[in-house]
């Protein structure tokens, strides 16, 4: 009998199995591909490989303005690719010991809710069954794909297809201008492709606090990404997209297409049905310790629907894993991080001004260049990027951080701390920041009156 | 010749008062019958009408201050008059006064204190803790204040469970942390933190205050509850925890009643003094049934029951402020007229605020009547008024089939009448009796009594 079996070994699967394993409960973790899940093998990791690589290469060809006189610096595709491929070996490698070191039995194949009886749950794989105490499901998500007129597998690529293209596509039309899309036509763009990014809604990044956006958007137009907001797309044929754009019709053309319009939970095919386990809007149906509506049946991470990130999916598997040790613990969602790693970086943390304002939040809003920070203007000519800081009206704690320009992404942490902690104007006016970084555009920020 | 203004004593049960707004200011000119401040027991509230001339010299004792009756709160006089013979005597009585007055406080002794700190923190032996009666030292109740600890729950390791710095010490050392936020939202307004949170390792953040879920936006304020809320709470709780009561429902035919209330309210529209409710005919009615049978005209207290030789009845209002439930003593003595003018008369007092609070007490009353035959309501099950053995509930008046005197059915008024009753004090039987006593005094209501 395991205390644990886990369906699913991506972030919050293996680090589930991690904590479970070291806290010394019995774990069982199971898996159809390979350890680390789309975060690993074809998600943030291989595109942050990638996104690097392209950051190197458009710091070689724009070094002249810093100095830095290069010849001959070309994009080697395949060479990018090998790196990134060695990158998620190496990750993957790691998840794999870590698992051996904390004892948790790993499983390859597809594991289905077999039967429940009174003191545990059966979960069959590959002819066996493993009983188990307690389940979490984590199975993730998969790229969704429309219903538009010839768009299918056989004429556009998700995520997991481009990441194992050879050679870079001259044009590419990107469908969805979400976080993935944008990051991809970031890197394209930066390593010489025509990028068309064809988005339905007003602004590109849904979700990210719009006046970011619209800053980023216009800085990656800048840089000669092609969008067309307000789109929608009504056909595919071969490798042309068609699209309505204000009434009119019209057609991106290219060598190659890219659709990142969404993702949905995988709920089908594993024994849901068995035990009833309840779904909500296509996810599986859980409250603040992870608990499915059937007792010892958890879920964490894309299944559940919502916030579909690896850090969120992590936490989770660690709130499940806290709650069967008897710990207190519960999953808060105020305070997830969003980070989008294109060139320039953009991170956000709690409230964007739309949501605040949906919510009836009264709160007032603090907004600076990051041309402030002076580390900032050392490293970067011709992007100057925005801090804004929300924060609530009646007692000034900090309910939002919203940063465009780089290294937002490794900014964004702090600002997560001081929303956890309900912090203060005046406690973050107390803080030291290291001298001269770009964090210290929080300090300055701070310090600025309300606009 | 300044004159003192006293607290006065409402009742002889009534120890302290809080004052609950000042309506006039040090230094105004006051006239005689001007409401000086309104002030409320933990049952009514009242507003002290000035009996003298002057000029409102001082005031000792400020809005939420509870000040023991007949002491000195304030002094009018002639300008430029000394006050100071009237205050009040701070230095006596504080140690075991349960007063909350911020004067009396810094008046106790602080060696003492001191001595009790440098002893080590020993948790209160369990048997002798009380959940402190309000007793805390003025330092403790600072340093509590300062930092945002709701002290109500503490259990005091001074004398007489009396609450030191010393157990406010502690009680910081084993809460958890409170955010900013959350600290500055408790000074700011009547929020008490919970012994768990739900932030980052437990921390109290804001939303743990309102004790909202953290998933959902925060959907209601705490409110402190009123003196009286108070009293109804522990009173209703009293009454179901320490008796063993039931209820039994019977209808009484309302032809009779109705039939006469009709020509009370012609006669009273004529110009008839009295205006004879069918309340009152029921509660003139319940009196005629208490005196046939006297075993349910008790109260139980302990082992021993008290057997009333008169009827002191009971009425349950429904006010602003809360229910009350005032007496009319000796109801076995009225006619009904007088039954009825003095039952408007206790229902005016509870509603304007200005009922004798002796009257409210359980002890006042032998018997109790709740009338929600007005709210349409059909079947309820009262709840006793201890120490009090029977409780009558009247419900709304509906029409049932029933048989004619010619032998034919038709629709007839029926009044639901529901008794609860405390079997320890009395039997299934002779209940039963009461209340078909009950409803047969009232389908023989006579007619003569209404003169």
């Amino acid at each position: 009998m395991y205390d644990l079996g886990i369906i699913g070994a991506g972030p919050a699967g293996y680090v589930a199995a991690e904590r479970a394993g070291q806290n010394g409960l019995k774990v069982v973790l199971f898996e159809k591909k390979e350890l680390g899940g789309v975060c690993l093998n074809e998600g943030c990791i291989p595109t942050k490989s990638l996104l690097y690589a392209a950051k190197i290469y458009e710091a070689a060809i724009n070094g002249k303005k810093y100095g830095v006189l290069t010849t001959d610096a070309s994009v080697d595709f395949k060479g990018m690719m090998k790196r990134k491929n060695a990158t998620v070996k190496k990750l993957v490698g790691g998840v794999g010991s870590k698992m051996k070191h904390h004892k948790v039995e790993v499983v390859k194949g597809s594991a289905t809710i077999h039967s429940k009886s009174n003191t545990h749950i059966n979960i069959a794989c590959n002819d066996q069954h493993y009983p188990c105490e307690n389940i979490l499901i984590c199975t993730g998500s998969y790229a969704f794909l429309p219903p538009v007129e010839g768009l299918g597998p056989d004429t556009v690529m998700t995520n997991r297809e481009i990441l194992e293209i050879t050679t870079a596509p001259e044009k590419l039309t990107i469908i969805g201008g979400g976080v993935i899309g944008s990051e991809f036509a970031s890197f394209f763009n930066s390593i010489g492709t025509e990028v068309t990014v064809i988005e339905m809604m007003d602004e590109i990044l849904s979700g990210m606090d719009l006046e970011i956006s619209a800053v980023a958007r216009k800085e990656l137009d800048r840089r000669g990404i092609t969008f067309h907001l307000r789109s929608r797309v009504t056909g595919v044929n071969g490798k042309k997209v068609q699209f309505e754009k204000e009434g009119e019709t019209h057609e991106s053309d290219g060598n190659a297409i890219l659709c990142c319009v969404g993702r949905k939970p995988i709920v089908e095919g594993l024994g849901l049905e068995k035990l009833g386990v309840e779904l909500f809007k296509g996810g599986v149906k859980i409250d603040e310790k992870c608990r499915t509506n059937i007792p010892n049946v958890y879920a964490a991470g894309d299944v559940t629907g919502f916030s579909l990130l690896a850090h969120t999916a992590s936490r989770e598997g660690e709130v499940v894993v806290n709650h069967i040790l008897g710990k207190k613990d519960n999953m808060r969602y105020k305070a997830i991080p969003n980070v989008v790693y294109c060139n320039p970086e953009i991170a956000g943390v709690g409230y964007t001004e739309d949501e605040a304002k949906k919510y009836n939040i009264e709160f007032e809003v603090r907004k600076l260049p990051m041309t402030y920070a002076g580390r900032f203007i050392a490293e970067n000519d011709s992007f100057s990027g925005i801090c804004k800081i929300l924060t609530g009206k009646k007692y000034n704690e900090i309910i939002g951080v919203h940063i465009v320009g780089n290294p937002a992404s490794e900014l964004i942490y702090g600002a997560a701390m001081a929303i956890e902690q309900e912090m203060t104007l005046e406690e973050m006016q107390e803080v030291v920041f290291p001298h001269p970084t770009v964090s210290e555009i929080f300090k300055e920020t701070v310090f600025t009156s309300n606009i | 010749m300044a004159e003192p203004i006293i607290m006065p004593r409402q009742g002889q049960s009534v120890e302290s008062c809080i004052i609950t707004e000042w309506h006039k200011k040090k230094g105004e000119q006051i006239k005689k019958g001007d409401i000086l401040f309104a002030y409320e027991t933990d049952k009514a509230s009242f507003e002290e009408e000035s009996e003298h001339e002057g000029i409102l010299l001082d005031i000792f004792f400020d809005d939420g201050d509870e000040v023991p009756v007949l002491t000195n709160v304030g002094v009018i006089g002639k300008e430029g008059e000394s006050t100071d013979e009237y205050k009040p005597d701070k230095g006596a009585g504080t140690q075991d006064s349960a007063s909350k007055d911020k004067e009396l406080d810094e008046t106790t002794p602080m060696e003492k204190e001191s001595e009790e700190e440098s002893a080590p923190y020993q948790q209160p032996d369990q048997e002798t803790v009380r959940i402190n009666d309000g007793k805390i030292s003025p330092r403790a109740k600072r340093l509590a204040n300062d930092k945002g600890l709701d002290y109500a729950q503490i259990s005091g390791s001074g004398p007489e469970g009396r609450i030191i710095e010393r157990d406010i010490l502690h009680a910081l050392d084993t809460t958890p942390k409170i955010t900013a936020k959350a600290k500055k939202a408790m000074q700011e307004e009547e929020y008490s933190a919970p012994s768990e949170g739900s932030g980052l390792g437990g921390n109290i953040t804001y939303s743990d205050l309102s004790a909202s879920n953290n998933v959902y936006a925060e959907d209601h304020e705490v409110m402190p509850l009123s003196n009286i809320r108070k009293r109804i709470a522990k009173a209703m709780h009293a009454s179901l925890q320490n008796s063993a009561q039931l209820t039994h429902h019977m209808s009484a035919d309302a032809r009779n009643i109705l039939r006469l209330r009709k020509i009370a309210k012609k006669k009273s529209e004529e110009g008839y003094a009295y205006n004879i409710t069918l309340n009152d005919m029921v509660c003139y009615a319940v009196i005629r049934a208490l005196l046939k049978h006297p075993e349910a005209n008790v109260h139980l207290i302990g082992d021993s029951m008290r057997q009333f030789k008169k009827i002191h009845l009971g009425l349950a209002v429904d006010t602003e402020r809360g229910l009350m439930v005032p007496a009319i003593k000796n109801a076995d003595d009225l006619s009904l007229t007088g039954l009825s003018s003095q039952l408007k008369a206790v229902v005016e007092a509870c509603r304007k605020g200005n009922i004798d609070p002796d009257l409210l007490s359980g002890e006042a009353a032998t018997f109790t009547v709740s009338n929600l035959g007005n709210y349409g309501v059909e079947m309820f099950t009262p709840v006793l008024n201890l120490p009090q053995a029977g409780i009558l509930g009247v419900n709304t008046i509906i029409q049932r089939p029933a048989p004619l005197n010619d032998g034919s059915f038709g629709f007839v008024p029926y009044m639901g009448l529901s008794l609860t009753y405390d079997h320890r004090a009395l039997d299934g039987g002779p209940a039963t009796k009461l209340l078909a006593a009950i409803k047969t005094e009232i389908e023989n209501f006579d007619i003569t009594t209404l003169d």
